[in-house]
């Protein structure tokens, strides 16, 4: 799958942009040319060569913040894709086979938590379980957990009821190759979709935390923390948010990109898409 | 046509109900997973066990669980929602004030995700396949990308410090003049709206363009109807649905939303009261808070499927 999405244009795109943050994430902080947490008489400096991005109201390299940032920001968000998938995926895939009981239950847990107020209820949980990072993923992911759940069951749903998984299951093929066989390949495509919408979304919520200062203790740099102290000094340095706000915009985007990249390659239409470049491809080769 | 609306009403409520019952209880159950007690609140950390205990079962808490949720479960059936741990003061009446606030914003920006999704998304399904098309779902597509606090701060940038058109922060009571009121509420309103317009646009353009698809949009062309009469007999009412639903399920967003831009903006709302509250460890009024933002989200829900019911013809037929 990660070839034919690779195959795209916009998959290539949403790669790249990916790449680029999470190496940023893995090495920003070893990259950072200061102290990120050490300030300086210098406050509110333009960019200049020892600043690149300038300081900030304590006189700190702004650079080195998002730099030494980009971890917090960026694992966050994968964190709570992975608590989703989990909290979401599990319960949507039994759903189907325990019962109804279960199965009822667990679709009103579902209905509950997306017609909640998303963040006042990530705000309020996070703040009151301890306010730390662990909490803010954990909260988070199971807010966006329902999305999952309503995938992987459907996704379940079609195939464990359809012709050719009972014929296989009536001529005595094993549960196991099945599910390997048949299952997997319908269920993983809207799942690999669903991740990459969630990483987004998941991304825009940490960082919305993090500029209300939700999950992290106030020194700590992440790039919502770094846009929110901008905030207060905009008649100085009116130009201060780009930065922060590119880095923000560009990830929330790439995953986007990746997601529907996906979904172009999954499902039938995505396959005869390609199928017909090959085509093409083939024939201008011969 | 009254007949069929009272179904849709209850099977509406029969969805709602449930999912009122859970939240309650989740908003409830945080007191325990959240082991906070007022006599920290009240004693500080270094409060000897006697203290706590007494505190404690002043206000009610060393009953059992089940206990404390009934009581608290009736009292919230009866409007009560107790009292703040943090300053004593009753916690509805702290909540409407900030509640004005937050509805305000959250309800502009309903307004403008309203206007401006419809506008941009029956333009975009009007003018399908032409440049105006992809330019809209171009825009579209930029500004879903875009979180409220980066709308927000680019629109204090741009017009509160540059342009200097409308205040950079605060909230002023409508009772003070219109003008100022909207004033007040215009910036943080488009910053919230982005995320709604943009969903609904590009949900009415799906809806609209396969509702153009149909046999009976082509036979009503061949019967000579003007295209007026088609877009807004055939083509919107059977292409609106998929948005409407978006637009309800928006809501809790917008509500939820308005935590940041109150922050960004200064406004004493719903928001700031619950990050305010949830950070004190003021536990009564963050469960008060969730409540009446559970309520609304609900109340708007039963109305959004109420409209559903009456306006478009499949969903009239239970489909």
């Amino acid at each position: 799958m990660l070839r034919r999405v690779l195959s795209l244009a916009s998959g290539r795109i949403a790669a790249g942009i990916l790449t680029f943050i999470v190496l940023l994430a893995v090495l920003g902080p070893l990259l950072a040319p200061h102290d990120p947490l050490e300030g300086g008489v210098d406050v509110l400096a333009a960019p200049s060569g020892s600043h690149w991005l300038g300081t900030d109201y304590l006189g700190r390299d702004v650079l080195s913040r998002l730099l030494d940032g980009s971890r917090v920001s960026v694992l966050g968000s994968v964190q709570v894709a992975l608590v989703a998938l989990v909290a979401g995926v599990i319960p949507g895939i039994l759903s189907v086979y325990l019962g109804t009981v279960f199965e009822w239950f667990t679709l009103r847990l579902a209905d509950t938590l997306i017609a909640l107020p998303f963040l006042v209820f990530a705000v309020a949980v996070t703040a009151l379980l301890g306010n730390g990072i662990p909490q803010a993923m954990l909260t988070v992911g199971i807010l966006i957990s329902p999305l999952f759940y309503r995938v992987s069951r459907a996704a379940t749903l079609s195939v464990a009821r359809s012709p050719y998984v009972e014929a296989a299951i009536i001529s005595g093929a094993s549960i196991g190759w099945v599910v390997r066989r048949h299952v997997w390949v319908k269920v993983l495509p809207p799942i690999a979709v669903a991740l990459a919408n969630t990483a987004g979304v998941g991304f825009v919520v940490v960082s919305s935390l993090t500029f209300l200062g939700i999950g992290v203790q106030p020194p700590a740099p992440t790039w919502g923390g770094v846009l929110a102290a901008d905030l207060g000094y905009l008649s100085f340095r009116p130009w201060a948010p780009l930065v922060p706000t590119a880095l923000i915009m560009a990830t929330v985007w790439a995953c986007n990109l990746l997601a529907d990249a996906i979904r172009d390659v999954s499902g039938e239409a995505g396959r005869a898409l390609l199928n017909s470049r090959a085509v093409r491809r083939r024939h201008v080769h011969s | 046509m009254t007949r069929r609306l009272l179904s849709g009403f209850a099977r509406s409520v029969a969805i709602f109900v449930p999912v009122f019952l859970v939240a309650t209880f989740v908003t409830f159950a945080l007191r325990a997973l959240s082991g906070l007690s007022p006599a920290h609140l009240q004693l500080g950390e270094s409060a000897t066990p006697e203290a706590v205990a007494q505190i404690e079962h002043q206000w009610g808490l060393d009953r059992p669980f089940l206990t404390q949720y009934l009581d608290w479960f009736g009292d919230l059936l009866a409007g009560r929602l107790g009292t703040s741990w943090y300053n004593g003061a009753d916690i509805s009446r702290l909540l409407v004030e900030g509640a004005v606030v937050s509805l305000s914003v959250a309800g502009l920006a309903l307004v403008l995700g309203v206007v401006f999704g419809f506008g941009f998304g029956v333009l975009a399904a009007v003018r399908r396949t032409t440049w105006v098309d992809r330019a809209i779902t171009g825009f579209m597509t930029f500004i879903s990308v875009m979180p409220s606090f980066v709308v927000g701060i680019v629109l204090v940038v741009v017009f509160a410090v540059g342009l200097g058109w409308f205040p950079s922060a605060g909230y002023v009571p409508a009772e003070r003049g219109l003008g100022v009121w909207l004033a007040h509420l215009v910036l943080p309103a488009i910053a919230l709206s982005f995320d709604t317009v943009s969903d609904v646009a590009r949900q009415l353009r799906a809806g609209l363009v396969a509702a153009y698809r149909e046999n009976y949009v082509t036979g009503a062309v061949v019967r000579g109807l003007g295209p007026r009469r088609i877009f807004l007999r055939h083509v919107l009412r059977n292409g609106m649905g998929p948005a409407l639903t978006v637009l309800g399920m928006k809501f809790p967003n917008l509500l939820g939303g308005a935590v940041v831009t109150e922050s960004i903006f200064g406004m004493a709302g719903f928001g700031k009261f619950a990050a305010d509250s949830a950070q004190r460890g003021d536990v009564p009024a963050v469960q008060g808070v969730l409540v009446v933002s559970v309520v609304l989200v609900v109340v708007f829900n039963l109305l959004v499927n109420v409209i559903l019911v009456r306006v478009t013809p499949a969903s009239a037929r239970g489909v």
